[in-house]
């Protein structure tokens, strides 16, 4: 079958959401672009929403109305998708296991907006415009446009389509990354990239796996070749400091261990675990596996920076 | 479909609740009295969508002289798995990413080669759900009810409740006992995010001072006020039993610190943990009682969690007894060509429910019930005036 050419601009992608104004995900003021799917499921992940590829419905109780619309429980919603209990609870309860089914129709018929779906489909040049409203604020502060996830490697071919195009208008570029995926993904991608945010989560594999649902072998082995490829790239290594997981000096050092000969790599953030998240697991009827665990202290995130700024000179 | 030479498989949801064993047993014994042939699936469904496993396949032949040895006070012979959804099932794909794919058709593919003509299930609420998406999608299957908080609203009783309870007073005794030693009020948490019942009736037969549950909004200061009025130089202890899923009007706000140093892991991660969808963490109400009631009134108090501890061990005569009754029921619906069924206890009978009308109730205390009248009747406090 003939290969048809595609315009680069009209390439789509499932995107979670754009997000203007973040601080914390590369240099400046930058506009974050989330794109949905993952190939790990981290158990103390603060975006479940972007986990699963395709769009998916969510709800929200405060915007439901209740027993006086319940036109959920009526055709064309899946029957048992959505039930009332006996008693004062006028709120819409959600049988998750058969409302997983709803989708962008579904969603649009609820008056209140209480159901919606979490990601679109939108074409490069959509974001891009949405993405470019801020080209001001990127210029003054050395900002630009980061895309997040999710995995971003998932979505390749729309990925680099959108940060050449961001680059085809002057927008400086970062992806955040855990780069658990084929190198021919990240292949695609890293040409077009000015910085890349990427995860350390856990150092043995064994307990990567068991945390994050899969080893790190081949993401380490990503890392490497990233690092040696693409010389001109600035990579920032971060980890999520979770503890009783991974929020030991032990894993502070075997990480600096792995960057520090690689000049390209320029810092190593930590970020410390919150339960942020959680209200979104209901939302979406997901289960959260990360129950009882708390957030690390000041003192012990203090004394982690330490070890990184010592390592990087910064003392 | 040979009715008189059946082959039919059981297995176990997510969760273990004591007096599994005692199920298994009724349903063998029960089958083997009309000739049919039973088979145990490994750990959920596990057994037969990974069967490279197990050595045995994934299932467990549930022979009369297996059966025999079978202690009922002993845990489950087929193991369990973390969850029972054949319609998401966590894997690694050929490229090495973790993803989440539907295996209902291979399950019920592997039921036909096997040549199964019907599951007995052994779940709670959720389990019941996914029982009826397989069901409707061709799986002639019969439920059991299990359910710690007795909160399937179809069955009087599911079977594990009573052993919950019975361990549950066990330690209330317990922890009274020591709030007296050392002058304090004991806050306990127990099991029942949704319904009260174990909190009520456990906290009637140690007669607390105040029981919370969800199904009654609590405002702490009335709490406080009842405890002040309890306590005295004679009796300088309390005891107030809570459930995991008890519901707090006019909580002063219990923000969270998140360090200074890096506010999220992403920019969107921004919404605040204390909005009604937190999802319940074990020991998160008996420390919210225990807090608040402290700076209400002048007594010490400390908080327990009984938690998981309700899960494990023997069933009790009761639990035992409905478990072998379960048991049977079960094979008495499929031998009655019942499909697409739960047995419920519904005294003086065991009733087969469809599916469809047993999924989404959810089995609460209502302020009229004839225990919220004893508790009032013992003068324990519920939350509030009734």
């Amino acid at each position: 079958m003939k290969k048809q050419n595609i315009n680069p601009s009209d390439i789509t992608g499932t995107v979670l959401n754009i997000q203007r104004y973040c601080s914390h995900d590369g240099p400046g003021i930058r506009t974050t672009v989330f794109l949905k799917g993952c190939s790990l499921r981290c158990k103390w992940c603060s975006n479940p929403e972007s986990i699963r590829m395709k769009p998916e419905l969510s709800y929200d109780p405060k915007k439901c109305t209740g027993r006086k619309c319940g036109l959920c429980l009526k055709s064309p919603f899946p029957e048992g998708a959505f039930y009332f209990v006996e008693g004062d609870d006028e709120h819409v309860k959600v049988n998750w296991d058969l409302a997983m089914d709803c989708d962008e129709t579904h969603a649009s018929l609820c008056p209140t907006g209480a159901l919606e779906m979490f990601g679109k489909t939108m074409t490069v040049n959509e974001v891009l415009d949405e993405v470019e409203k801020d080209s001001s604020f990127y210029r003054n502060t050395g900002g630009g446009m980061t895309i997040s996830g999710g995995e971003v490697m998932l979505q390749p071919d729309f990925a680099a389509a959108l940060l050449k195009g961001a680059h085809d208008r002057g927008i400086n570029t970062a992806v955040e990354t855990a780069c658990n995926v084929p190198w021919a993904n990240i292949e695609k991608v890293l040409p077009h990239v000015d910085t890349m945010l990427h995860d350390h989560k856990l150092t043995i594999p064994e307990r990567h796996k068991k945390w994050t649902g899969a080893d790190n072998k081949r993401i380490k082995e990503n890392f490497k070749k990233a690092y040696e490829m693409f010389p001109d790239t600035t990579f920032i290594a971060r980890t999520p400091l979770i503890p009783g997981v991974n929020a030991d000096e032990e894993h502070i050092r075997a990480v600096l261990a792995f960057i520090r000969p690689h000049k390209n790599v320029i810092d190593y953030e930590l970020l410390p675990y919150h339960r942020f998240g959680l209200g979104k697991y209901q939302s979406l009827g997901v289960v959260y596996e990360l129950d009882d665990y708390k957030t690390p202290s000041d003192d012990l995130v203090k004394k982690l920076q330490a070890i990184i700024d010592e390592a990087f000179g910064r003392k | 479909m040979n009715i008189d030479r059946r082959r039919i498989a059981i297995n176990v949801g997510a969760g273990y609740v004591p007096g599994i064993n005692a199920v298994i047993m009724g349903a063998v014994l029960a089958a083997g009295r009309l000739g049919w042939e039973v088979v145990g699936i490994r750990n959920g469904f596990e057994g037969l969508l990974s069967r490279d496993h197990s050595p045995d396949g994934g299932l467990v032949d549930l022979s009369p002289k297996l059966i025999e040895n079978l202690d009922p006070s002993a845990g489950g012979v087929l193991g369990q798995s973390a969850r029972i959804d054949p319609f998401h099932v966590r894997t690694i794909n050929k490229d090495d990413m973790v993803e989440e794919v539907d295996l209902s058709d291979d399950l019920l593919k592997t039921l036909q080669d096997e040549m199964i003509d019907g599951l007995i299930s052994v779940v709670g609420g959720q389990g019941l759900s996914i029982l009826y998406k397989l069901h409707r999608k061709g799986l002639n299957a019969v439920c059991i009810p299990r359910s710690i908080e007795n909160d399937i609203a179809a069955t009087m009783v599911s079977f594990g409740f009573n052993s919950a309870l019975s361990f549950t007073i066990e330690m209330l005794d317990r922890a009274r006992q020591a709030a007296q030693s050392a002058r304090k009020i004991a806050v306990v948490e127990v099991q029942g995010e949704q319904a009260g019942w174990i909190a009520l009736q456990a906290g009637i037969a140690v007669c607390a001072d105040a029981v919370l549950i969800p199904e009654i909004p609590v405002d702490l200061k009335n709490v406080a006020a009842r405890l002040k009025d309890k306590i005295s130089a004679r009796r300088p202890y309390g005891l107030v039993v809570v459930a995991q899923g008890a519901q707090f009007i006019n909580k002063a706000k219990n923000e969270e610190a998140v360090s200074s140093l890096k506010a999220s892991l992403s920019p969107l991660a921004t919404g605040s943990s204390n909005s009604e969808h937190v999802i319940l963490s074990s020991g998160q109400a008996a420390q919210t009682v225990a807090t608040e009631l402290q700076l209400l009134i002048a007594e010490e108090t400390y908080p327990l969690v009984i938690g998981p501890w309700v899960r494990g061990g023997a069933p009790t005569a009761v639990d035992r007894q409905l478990g072998l009754g379960y048991g049977a029921g079960a094979v008495r619906a499929l031998n009655a060509g019942k499909n697409g069924v739960m047995v419920a206890f519904v005294p003086p009978d065991m009733k087969f429910v469809p599916l469809a009308e047993a999924i989404n109730k959810v089995r609460t205390v209502s302020t009229d019930s004839l225990f919220v009248k004893i508790a009032q009747s013992l003068g324990i406090f519920l939350g509030r005036e009734l």
